[in-house]
C-alpha cells in the first residue's frame, strides 16, 4: 500500500511534470502562433498596402482601365482675311481588343467579315490582329470619318459583338490645297505638326489632348462598380496668319505661267512682304505639292523618274540581293523628292543673290558717303582686280561706258559696282553685311530658316591675302549666299526708311471662342541706313524700272521699282567635276503708293530657264513681277494714278449708245476717255463697233453708225510676236481691233511683243481688244 | 487533482449531464461566429463577379456557403453538447478511415491540375486530406494522453508518430498534395512538441523534412519553378506569375482604408481563385490595412483564446485536442495569407472562414465546436 501510493505519488510527479512541460510548450506556441507568425505578415501587408501602394495600385489601374485619348481638335489657320487655310474634322480610330472578344462564339469571323464590309480593311488583317490575344489595342483602321464609325456602332448593337472600340481622332484639311503648302506645312497622321506654321506653331495649334479613363473587366466581363473619368481636352489655338490667299494666288499663278514660258529646270520662289512691317504676304516654292496628300510627288519629272526606278526594280527577282538594293534605294529617292517638294526654300536655301545684291552695297556706300550720286564710274568691258586671276568681264562687253552712280545701278554695272566695293572698303563692306542681318537669321517664324553663307570677315579685309577679288565680287551679289527672306528683309530696309523688320507670318492667336491670346506686332530689329540714304534709293530703285534693265516690271499706274539679278550657282557641280551652267535670274521689286511710300517687295526667283534663250532676270523675273503687281495691288487697295500718256493703257468699258444722238454720245464716251468717228448721216446711233460692255483702251476711236450697217463678220487675230510697239499698233488698226499693251511701252528697238492674250488666228469679234505684253530684250541682266 | 483517474475515465465516471452543464467558451464562440459572418461577406463580394461570369447568378456561391456556414454552426454547437472523450475512443477508427480515404482518392478521386486530391460524393466535393489533417489530431492526442512522460523516450516519443505522419505523407505525396503534407507535417510535429518528445528529435526532423522537400522539389520540376516565380513574378506576368502579380495588384490597390466594400476591381476575373485562396487579396483591396489588421487581429485574438483554452483544458487530451486544432488553423491562416502577400512561395491553402468551399467551411466549424467541446469542462487548470 506505502509502496503504491510512493509509486503513485511519484507518478503523479511524473504525470505533474509531463503536463507542465506540455502547458509550457502550448504557452510557446501561443506566442509563436498567436503573434509572432503574424508579425512579417503584418509588415508585408504594410508594405503592399501603404508603402507600395501607388505603385500597385497604379500599376493596377493601368491593367484594369482603358485609357482612350481624346483628341484635342488642333486650332484652325487663317489667312488675313479669315480665309481658312487649314482646318480639322473629328474623325475616329476603330481598334480591337482581342482579349475582350469571345473567341469561342466565333465572333472573329463576324467581326473579321463586319469591319471589311464597313472599313475596306481585308478580312484576314481583321483576323490577324485579333489573333493577338494578350494585346489589349490593336488598331483595325485610322482615320475613319463619322458616317463610317456610324455604320461601325450600328454592326456592335446588331450583332451584339464585343471587342470593338474607337477612339477619337482628328484629320487635317488644307482648303486651298497646294496654294502655301510650304509655309502653311502639314501634320503627319498622328496630327503633329511637321512643316511650315503647324510645325511652328504646334504648341498652340495642338491643344491638350483629354483621356477617359474607363473599366474593363477581364475577359469581356464588366465591372458592376464601373467608373469613367474623364480629362477635357482643350482645343488648340487658331492663328490668323499675314499671309494673303488671293495675293498668294496671283504670286503662284504668274511663277507656274513664268516657269512654263521660260522653261525653268530647277524650281522657283516667290516672296512677298509689307516693306514696313515685315509681315509675309505670300511665299511660294517649286515644286510644290499638296499637303492633303502630302506623300505624294508632285513635281512631273521626279515622279516620272521615280516611277521608272520602281519599274526597273520591280523587274528584278524578289529574293535577290539585287532587289534589296534597289529597293533601299528606291525608298531613300522617294524620301528625298518628298522633303525636296517640302522645302521652303524661301527661309531654308541659300543662294547667290547676284545684281539684286548691289542695292545693299549701293545704300551702304550712298551712306557711309563714299560716293555720292554725282560721282561717275567708267566701264570698259572689263577690268583688272587686284588679286583677281581673270580680268572681271561686265555683262556688257562693249561696256558701258561713263556711267553716272544711278546709270551704274540701272545698268548693273559689274565694273562700276567692284569700283564701289573699293571706295567702300572690306571693313566697312562686312560692317554692312552683318546690320543688314546677312550673317543671322531673319527670325521669321517658320520652322527650318538657315542664315546663308556669308564671307569670314578677313576674306573682305585681308587685301594681302586676297587683293580685292572677294571684295568686288561681294559687291556685285557673287560668290556668298544668303536666302531669299534675308535679301528680301535687307532690301525692304533699304527702301522703308532703314529700319530692318523681323519677318512674320502670324499675326494674331485666338483662342477656339475667337477671343485674342496673343496679337504678333511687327518688330523692329535696327536701324541700318539713314532715312535720307533710304529716300535716294528709293529714287534710284525706281529708275531701273522707268530706264534701267527692270523695265519690264513696270505697270501702268503704279510706282514701282526694282532689281534684277542673274546669278550662277559657283558652288554646284555636275557629275563630271565641271560647275553646272545653272543660273538662277530673279527681280526684287518694290511696289509705292500714290505718295511714293515703298509697300510691298515682291521677290521672284527663277532656278535655271532652259537653254536656248537669252537668260537674264530683267527678262524674265522683272515681267514675272510686273504681272503680279498688276494683278495684286488695286487687290490690296493701292490706287492706281495714271499719268495723261497711261490712258491709253487703261481699259475702259465701252458705253451703249444705240439710240442716242450724237451730243449724248459724244458726252457719255468723253467720260471714259474715248473719242469716236461717225459713219452714216442719221438722227440717232443705230450700231457701234466695239459692242457695249466690251473693253477698249482709253484715248481710242470708236466707231458709231447712225442709220448705217455695221459691218459684220469676224476677224482672225493677227500673230503680234517680235513686232515692235508701232508696228503691233498699225497691225492692230489693220485688223480692225484695239490693242491694249502690256509691260515697257518705251519705242526703243529693242522692246517687242513677247506674248499676246488671244491667239493668233482666233475669229474674234470687229473692235476686239487684244492685249500684247512688250518686253525690252536689251535688259540683258 | 488526479489528473490521470480524470483522463483515463471522465466518461464512466462522471454522469454526461455534468459534462455538459459547462459553460463554453463565450469569446472564443463570438469570435468564430465573427470570423464566420465576416468570411461570408467577404466571400460573397470576392466571388460576385466569377459566380455571374460562370453561373449567371451573383449569388450562387454565397448561397451555398451560407448553406454550409449555417449546417457549420449547427454542428459546432450540436458536438458541444457530448463530451469530448468520444473522440479518443474513435481515434483510431478514424485514422483508419482517413487512410481507407487517402487510398480510395488514388484510385477514384478528381483529377484537378494533375493533382487527386478531391472525392465527390453526392454533389459534395471534398479533400480526404482535411480529414486526415483531424485524424492525427485526434490519433496524436490520444497517443499522448496515453503516453505521458514516456514521450520522453524515441520508443515512445517518437517512433510510433513518424511512423503514423510517415504514412499519411507518403500517401499525400502520391497525390501530389504538397500544402497538405507541409500542413499535416508541422500540425503533427507540432503536437508532438506539445506531447513531450525530446527537443533534439525535432532537429532530425527538420533534417528530414528538408530533405524530403528537396526530394520533392527535385522530382517535381513545376514545384521547383514555382519557388522561380515566386521570386520575382514579373519575369512571366502574363502567365506563371500571373496569378501573383494579379493578387499583388488587388492587395496594393486597398492602401490603407480600401476601396470600399463591394468595390474590389481586381474580382472582375482579373484574379484567379479570387474567392478561394485568394479571397484575403480581395478583403485587402476593399477594406484596406485597417480591414486586414482588423480580420488578422481577429484571427490572433481567436488563437490565443484557444490556446490559453488549452491550457486550461480540463485534461491533457482536452489540451492537446485544442492545441492541435488552433494549430491547424494558425498555420492555416499563416500560410494563406503568406502566400497571397508573396511572403511565402504560392501553394493551394485556404484561408479559414474566408475561402469559398462548403465542406472546407464546415470541418472548420467543427474543429472549433470540438474546441468549445473541451473548453465546457474547463474552469480548471493543467497547472494546479
Amino acid at each position: 500500500m506505502k509502496a503504491k501510493r510512493q509509486r503513485t505519488k511519484k507518478e503523479i510527479r511524473q504525470t505533474q511534470e509531463a503536463n507542465r512541460t506540455v502547458i509550457v510548450r502550448i504557452l510557446v506556441a501561443m506566442v509563436a502562433l498567436g503573434v509572432l507568425i503574424f508579425i512579417p505578415l503584418s509588415v508585408r501587408l504594410y508594405q503592399i498596402m501603404v508603402r507600395d501602394h501607388d505603385k500597385y495600385s497604379g500599376m493596377a489601374i493601368d491593367s484594369q482601365t482603358r485609357s482612350q485619348s481624346v483628341s484635342a481638335s488642333r486650332g484652325s489657320i487663317y489667312d488675313r482675311n479669315m480665309n481658312v487655310l487649314a482646318t480639322s474634322a473629328m474623325v475616329e480610330t476603330v481598334f480591337l481588343d482581342p482579349y475582350e472578344i469571345d473567341q469561342e462564339k466565333q465572333d472573329v469571323g463576324v467581326i473579321a467579315r463586319g469591319l471589311s464590309e464597313i472599313l475596306g480593311v481585308s478580312e484576314e488583317f481583321v483576323r490577324a490582329q485579333a489573333a493577338e490575344t494578350n494585346m489589349r489595342y490593336k488598331i483595325i483602321a485610322r482615320k475613319v470619318e463619322a458616317d463610317e464609325a456610324a455604320e461601325v456602332r450600328e454592326f456592335i448593337s446588331e450583332k451584339k459583338v464585343t471587342g470593338i472600340h474607337f477612339e477619337e481622332d482628328t484629320q487635317r484639311y488644307y482648303p486651298n490645297g497646294a496654294l502655301m503648302a510650304q509655309t502653311v506645312g502639314f501634320v503627319r497622321s498622328d496630327n503633329v505638326g511637321a512643316e511650315g506654321i503647324e510645325a511652328y506653331y504646334d504648341d498652340y495649334l495642338e491643344g491638350t489632348t483629354g483621356k477617359v479613363i474607363t473599366t474593363k473587366g477581364n475577359y469581356g466581363s464588366e465591372m458592376l462598380y464601373t467608373y469613367e473619368k474623364t480629362y477635357e481636352a482643350s482645343d488648340g489655338y487658331s492663328l490668323v496668319t499675314t499671309l494673303d490667299s488671293t495675293v498668294q494666288y496671283y504670286l503662284q499663278k504668274h511663277i507656274e505661267t513664268a516657269i512654263e514660258q521660260y522653261r525653268v529646270l530647277h524650281g522657283a520662289f516667290g516672296i512677298i512682304m509689307d516693306v514696313n512691317s515685315g509681315e509675309v504676304l505670300a511665299m511660294a516654292n517649286y515644286g510644290n505639292f499638296d499637303p492633303n496628300n502630302f506623300l505624294e510627288i508632285y513635281e512631273e519629272t521626279a515622279s516620272e523618274e521615280l516611277q521608272k526606278q520602281y519599274d526597273e526594280m520591280e523587274r528584278l527577282d524578289h529574293s535577290s540581293l539585287e532587289y534589296e538594293a534597289a529597293k533601299k534605294e528606291y525608298e531613300a529617292a522617294v524620301v528625298a523628292a518628298r522633303l525636296a517638294q517640302w522645302r521652303n526654300r524661301c527661309i531654308s536655301d541659300g543662294y547667290e543673290p547676284g545684281s539684286t545684291f548691289k542695292t545693299v552695297t549701293l545704300a551702304a556706300a550712298l551712306e557711309e558717303g563714299v560716293i555720292t550720286l554725282n560721282d561717275t564710274f567708267f566701264c570698259g568691258g572689263t577690268a583688272e582686280i587686284w588679286g583677281r586671276e581673270d580680268p572681271l568681264e561686265c555683262w556688257n562687253h562693249v561696256g558701258h561706258g561713263l556711267e553716272t552712280t544711278a546709270q551704274a545701278l540701272q545698268n548693273s554695272c559689274n565694273i562700276a559696282f567692284a569700283d564701289i566695293g573699293i571706295r567702300l572698303g572690306g571693313e566697312k563692306f562686312y560692317k554692312y553685311a552683318l546690320s543688314f542681318g546677312l550673317t543671322e537669321m531673319t527670325g521669321i517664324d517658320l520652322p527650318g530658316e538657315a542664315a546663308g553663307v556669308f564671307f569670314d570677315k578677313s576674306y573682305l579685309t585681308e587685301y594681302e591675302s586676297y587683293g580685292y577679288s572677294s571684295l568686288t565680287s561681294a559687291s556685285f551679289g557673287q560668290t556668298f549666299k544668303v536666302t531669299p527672306i534675308q535679301l528680301v528683309r535687307a532690301i525692304s530696309a533699304i527702301v522703308n526708311g532703314g529700319y530692318l523688320m523681323e519677318p512674320h507670318v502670324v499675326s494674331r492667336v485666338m483662342d477656339q471662342n475667337g477671343n485674342v491670346v496673343e496679337d504678333i506686332q511687327p518688330s523692329y530689329v535696327r536701324q541700318v541706313i539713314s532715312k535720307e540714304t533710304s529716300a535716294i534709293m528709293r529714287n534710284l530703285i525706281i529708275s531701273v524700272v522707268e530706264e534701267g534693265t527692270g523695265k519690264n516690271a513696270k505697270v501702268v499706274g503704279y510706282t514701282i521699282g526694282g532689281k534684277t539679278g542673274t546669278s550662277e550657282k559657283i558652288d554646284e557641280f555636275n557629275e563630271w567635276g565641271g560647275r553646272v551652267d545653272d543660273k538662277i535670274v530673279s527681280f526684287a521689286g518694290i511696289a509705292f503708293d500714290e505718295n511714293d511710300e515703298a509697300k510691298y517687295i515682291c521677290l521672284v526667283a527663277l532656278d535655271t530657264p532652259g537653254p536656248g534663250q537669252y537668260i537674264s532676270g530683267g527678262v524674265m523675273a522683272a515681267p514675272t513681277v510686273g504681272d503680279i503687281f498688276m494683278d495684286v495691288l488695286p487687290y490690296l487697295g493701292l490706287n492706281p494714278n495714271y499719268t495723261e500718256d497711261e490712258i491709253g493703257l487703261i481699259n475702259f468699258t465701252m458705253p451703249n449708245c444705240k439710240g442716242m444722238n450724237l451730243k449724248d454720245a459724244s458726252e457719255i464716251l468723253a467720260e471714259k476717255n474715248l473719242t469716236y468717228r461717225v459713219i452714216g448721216g442719221g438722227e440717232k446711233v443705230t450700231g457701234q463697233i466695239p459692242a457695249a460692255g466690251s473693253p477698249v483702251p482709253g484715248n481710242s476711236e470708236v466707231s458709231l453708225y447712225m442709220d448705217a450697217d455695221v459691218p459684220t463678220g469676224n476677224i482672225a487675230v493677227p500673230d503680234f510676236h517680235g513686232l515692235t510697239v508701232e508696228q503691233a499698233k498699225a497691225r492692230a488698226a489693220y485688223a480692225g481691233l484695239y490693242l491694249q499693251s502690256r509691260g515697257t511701252t518705251s519705242s526703243s528697238g529693242s522692246v517687242s511683243v513677247s506674248s499676246q492674250d488671244i491667239e493668233p488666228g482666233t475669229e474674234v469679234a470687229r473692235g476686239t481688244t487684244i492685249t500684247v505684253k512688250f518686253t525690252d530684250s536689251s535688259a540683258l541682266d | 487533482m488526479d489528473l490521470e483517474r480524470q483522463n483515463g475515465s471522465a466518461a464512466r465516471q462522471e454522469p454526461v449531464q455534468e459534462v455538459s452543464s459547462g459553460v463554453l467558451d463565450v469569446p472564443f464562440l463570438v469570435l468564430t461566429l465573427l470570423l464566420t459572418a465576416i468570411g461570408l461577406v467577404i466571400m460573397f463580394s470576392a466571388s460576385y463577379a466569377r459566380a455571374y461570369a460562370d453561373k449567371q447568378n451573383s449569388t450562387y456561391f454565397f448561397v451555398r456557403q451560407a448553406i454550409f456556414a449555417v449546417g457549420g454552426i449547427v454542428v459546432m454547437l450540436v458536438i458541444t453538447r457530448f463530451d469530448y472523450h468520444l473522440w479518443r475512443s474513435v481515434a483510431f477508427p478514424i485514422l483508419a478511415v482517413s487512410i481507407l480515404f487517402l487510398l480510395l482518392v488514388l484510385i477514384a478521386g478528381k483529377t484537378i491540375n494533375g493533382s487527386t486530391r478531391w472525392f465527390e460524393l453526392f454533389g459534395i466535393s471534398f479533400q480526404p486530406s482535411e480529414i486526415a489533417k483531424f485524424a492525427i489530431i485526434v490519433v496524436f492526442a490520444t497517443m499522448i494522453s496515453s503516453y505521458k512522460e514516456k514521450m520522453k523516450t524515441f520508443r515512445y516519443g517518437v517512433v510510433p508518430f513518424a511512423a503514423i505522419l510517415g504514412g499519411i505523407v507518403a500517401l499525400l505525396a502520391l497525390e501530389p498534395h504538397l500544402s497538405g503534407i507541409i500542413i499535416i507535417g508541422a500540425v503533427g510535429a507540432l503536437m508532438m512538441f506539445y506531447g513531450g518528445t525530446q527537443l533534439r528529435w525535432f532537429l532530425i526532423g527538420a533534417a528530414a523534412a528538408g530533405l524530403f522537400l528537396l526530394i520533392y522539389l527535385k522530382v517535381n520540376p513545376y514545384a521547383m519553378q514555382r519557388i522561380t516565380y515566386w521570386q520575382d513574378p514579373f519575369q512571366d506576368a502574363s502567365d506563371n506569375g500571373y496569378q501573383a502579380i494579379q493578387s499583388l495588384y488587388a492587395i496594393g490597390s486597398g492602401g490603407f482604408f480600401g476601396l470600399g466594400l463591394g468595390r474590389s476591381r481586381q474580382k472582375y476575373l482579373y484574379l484567379p481563385e479570387e474567392s478561394n485562396d485568394y479571397v484575403f487579396s480581395i478583403l485587402c483591396e476593399e477594406l484596406g490595412y485597417v480591414g486586414a489588421m482588423l480580420v488578422i487581429l481577429l484571427f490572433v485574438l481567436l488563437i490565443i483564446r484557444g490556446f490559453w483554452l488549452a491550457m486550461h483544458a480540463r485534461d491533457r487530451f482536452g489540451a492537446l485536442m485544442i492545441a492541435g486544432l488552433i494549430t491547424l488553423m494558425a498555420l492555416q491562416v499563416f500560410f494563406n495569407i503568406g502566400v497571397v502577400t508573396g511572403f511565402l512561395p504560392p501553394t493551394g491553402i485556404s484561408l479559414p472562414f474566408f475561402s469559398q468551399g462548403g465542406t472546407a467551411l464546415m470541418l472548420n466549424l467543427f474543429e472549433m465546436g470540438v474546441v468549445l467541446q473541451v473548453s465546457r469542462k474547463n474552469g480548471t487548470s493543467l497547472m494546479i
